[in-house]
């Protein structure tokens, strides 16, 4: 089979299924830093037993982050040999960054917040979860500068064939750069909300126990939402102003496509043809841009605060429930659209996709992408069947944060104490 | 600066080895618990320290690709079947240590168990094969004999190691008959991988410093002597004296070849990033350094000692 395709492929689908969980992991961290400082400072048990709660989600969705992320860093050299070689000098750097300055403390921050419970003093405790949040976001800047950097390609000069760095902070001002990043972010903090607010109307439609904790994280969900889904829609518009003239093929008029892609053509060789995305892909944009405009309907919720409605009513809560997957979904087109949009280039109009694959046989590829295929998506499986688990059971005591030697309450059998 | 680059990689990687290491050795070490408390108590040895283990790796491969973007795409293509097995195997590992718990039922925490067990010896057999194709030269057929003994030989060095990390965390768990029992067999495998490399025409053609290899071979059987003189008695010495062992595979492959990087005929200063990258990245490293290490030497320091009922479990 054609490696090209196989990588592509693979890179597609290692791609969608980490921005499903790093989605959920800078969503809910964020709320959770809410939740801890609001515990910190007003010491009340219902905050403390929140941020247990999702803390629990959060850290079960963590797992599929890194494992997912582990894959990306990797496929880099492993299929594309060609982008660390004729880009890396550029690309290099801020994926670098990524690593030592979000991903290493980041995990050495998470690992010091899950176990210092009862531990560590409180005021270091929330500390650390700030510091988790603070890095993650980092992580998300630098992959979005490194990103940025194939859809516009700034700050750089080929020489010999080899693009080579001469100005870093053209990468951070990028035009491609700043309002994709917002607009991530806050497709993260709309996922988050949703979820929280998807979980929360759950447990108050089947009445479980913990109606005023519920109540409560039904209520932050939706505010997250709220703020969530407009921040992510002006994001989203505000691309408009400038993607047709950083990238033509994708988002100019005709007459601006076809010039480009003539262009294109004149100089690397093929017919204008070649230098055009498939057809489909507006249909992405469309519906990423409908689900927004349905997701944004969650402000008409936030009325409904007025005496419990949106509880009372019972209609919001089961919306709120069936919305869940949506936020999901919109994610993925956007992904697609901005990812698939810009081929056949890797480095828009600098170096092809197809240059960039490894010269590694159609074979290796197939096992490679069968293998890793099969093991991330087993692995996310299991993974949302554990979060809807715990979900689903509630927040009498989660494992996360558990006074050592206590008995247990729930479900889940204390893990052992007898230690050898 | 490509070669205080180089040496920082080197760094990553060994530091990744020695930590990831024990994280793996207890991993397949869970093999010996027989019973269901046993392997809780190995599991939360680890607890505090996995995630920030593991993460040397990934900012290991960050270096490669920011300070060596050439060697990135040569030596992870080149070096395909066994660096895309280590990654399966680390990613199952790092899944499935953080999953494990999870479950309600005892069968699955079982099953899960047996998951670690596996891919934590697929990991340290894939991670041995990566260090050995690196000593024979990219490019060229990755599955030779030699790979497959120094993979081996990788096991025998990371259960060692497991058994001394473990013996110091749980002084009561036996673990430092288990380890030294593994010592010969370690011994065993390393002159086995040693004789293979000699047989290697490769491997010779690549080792431009034949008295790095000796140096090299010399620090491992003394690592291994030390370990099993001192495991039971001072464990803390035995540990320190694993980690060596576990520290030196990547200071030979990088010292040997040196000036060349293992990719054939590219030198290690022609395989760095240019000027104006290494400066940025220098000027980043010298400020983060320091506090990454002060970070991870703060978890080291909370959640240090021995365990006891009142350690925190998680996972």
């Amino acid at each position: 089979m054609d490696p090209l395709l196989l990588a592509r492929l693979q890179f597609a689908t290692t791609t969608s299924i980490h921005f499903l969980f790093v989605l959920v992991t800078l969503g809910l961290v964020t709320v959770l830093v809410y939740l801890q400082t609001a515990w910190v400072i007003t010491q009340k048990p219902v905050y403390e037993r929140l941020t247990r709660f999702w803390g629990t989600l959060y850290l079960i969705n963590y797992v599929l982050g890194i494992a997912t992320g582990l894959v990306m860093e990797f496929q880099f050299g492993l299929n594309w040999s060609g982008l660390s070689h004729y880009a890396g000098n550029v690309v290099g750097a801020p994926l670098a960054i990524e690593t030592l300055v979000a991903f290493f403390l980041e995990s050495t921050f998470l690992g010091m917040w899950i176990f210092g419970w009862h531990r560590l003093r409180r005021g270091v405790h929330l500390a650390l979860l700030w510091g988790v949040a603070i890095t993650a976001y980092a992580s998300a800047f630098w992959v979005m500068v490194a990103n940025s950097f194939l859809q516009n390609p700034v700050g750089y000069e080929m020489r010999e064939g080899i693009a080579h760095l001469t100005d870093f902070g053209a990468l951070l001002r990028n035009q491609s750069f700043g309002m994709a990043f917002g607009h991530v972010t806050f497709a993260a903090l709309t996922v988050g909300g949703f979820l929280i607010a998807g979980i929360s109307a759950w447990h108050l439609i089947r009445r479980t126990a913990d109606y005023e904790l519920f109540r409560k994280s039904l209520r932050i969900g939706v505010v997250t939402a709220s703020i969530g889904t407009v921040m992510v829609t002006g994001f989203g518009y505000a691309q408009f102003g400038y993607l047709g003239t950083i990238q033509p093929t994708k988002f100019g008029d005709e007459h601006d496509k076809m010039a480009a892609a003539s262009d294109f053509a004149a100089r690397f060789g093929g017919s204008a043809a070649d230098y055009l995305p498939p057809e489909w892909i507006g249909a992405p944009l469309g519906f990423m841009i409908m689900i927004a405009n349905l997701l944004g309907l969650v402000v008409f919720l936030l009325p409904l605060f007025f005496r419990d409605w949106i509880i009372r009513m019972r209609a919001p809560l089961y919306i709120l429930l069936f919305a869940v997957p949506l936020p999901f979904l919109a994610a993925i087109f956007g992904w697609l659209f901005r990812e698939v949009g810009r081929q056949p280039w890797i480095v828009y109009g600098l170096l092809k996709t197809s240059d960039a694959v490894s010269p590694v046989s159609g074979g290796t590829m197939l096992a490679s992408f069968l293998g890793f295929t099969a093991l991330l998506l087993t692995l996310a499986i299991t993974n949302w069947y554990l979060i809807a688990r715990y979900a689903h059971a509630g927040a009498a005591d989660p494992s996360l944060g558990r006074q050592p030697g206590w008995p247990t309450q729930d479900h889940e059998r204390r893990p052992e104490p007898v230690l050898a | 600066m490509s070669t205080a680059w180089y040496a920082l990689l080197g760094l990553f990687f060994a530091t990744y080895f020695v930590l990831g290491g024990y994280d793996y050795g207890t991993g397949l070490l869970l093999a010996r618990a027989r019973t269901a408390p046993e392997r809780r108590a190995m599991l939360t040895a680890v607890g505090p320290f996995f995630l920030g283990n593991e993460v040397w790796l990934v900012s290991a491969v960050g270096i490669l690709f920011g300070a060596f973007p050439l060697l990135e795409g040569e030596l992870l293509s080149g070096l395909y079947p066994a660096v895309a097995l280590a990654l399966a195997a680390v990613l199952t590992v790092t899944a499935s240590v953080q999953l494990r718990s999870r479950p309600a039922s005892d069968r699955a925490k079982h099953a899960w168990d047996r998951v670690i067990i596996l891919s934590s010896t697929v990991a340290a057999f894939a991670w041995g094969a990566v260090l050995a194709g690196l000593l024979q030269g990219v490019p060229g057929p990755v599955l030779t004999s030699f790979v497959l003994v120094c993979g081996l030989a990788f096991v025998a060095l990371v259960a060692t190691h497991g058994a001394a990390f473990l013996a110091l965390r749980l002084p009561e768990g036996g673990f430092d008959k288990i380890g030294r029992k593994l010592i010969p067999l370690a011994l065993a495998a390393v002159g086995a991988a040693t004789v293979a490399g000699l047989l290697s025409s490769r491997v010779r053609g690549h080792a431009h410093r034949p008295a790095v290899v000796i140096a090299g071979l010399a620090l491992l059987a003394l690592g291994l002597t030390v370990a099993r003189v001192t495991l039971g008695r001072r464990n803390g010495v035995a540990f320190a004296a694993t980690s060596l062992t576990l520290a030196v595979p990547v200071l030979l492959v990088g010292a040997t070849m040196w000036p060349f990087s293992p990719v054939t005929g590219l030198t290690v200063a022609d395989a760095a990033a240019s000027g104006p990258t290494l400066r940025l990245l220098s000027w980043l490293a010298v400020p983060l350094l320091p506090a990454l290490l002060g970070f991870q030497a703060m978890c080291w320091w909370a959640f240090r000692g021995r365990i006891d009922d009142r350690t925190p479990v998680y996972w």
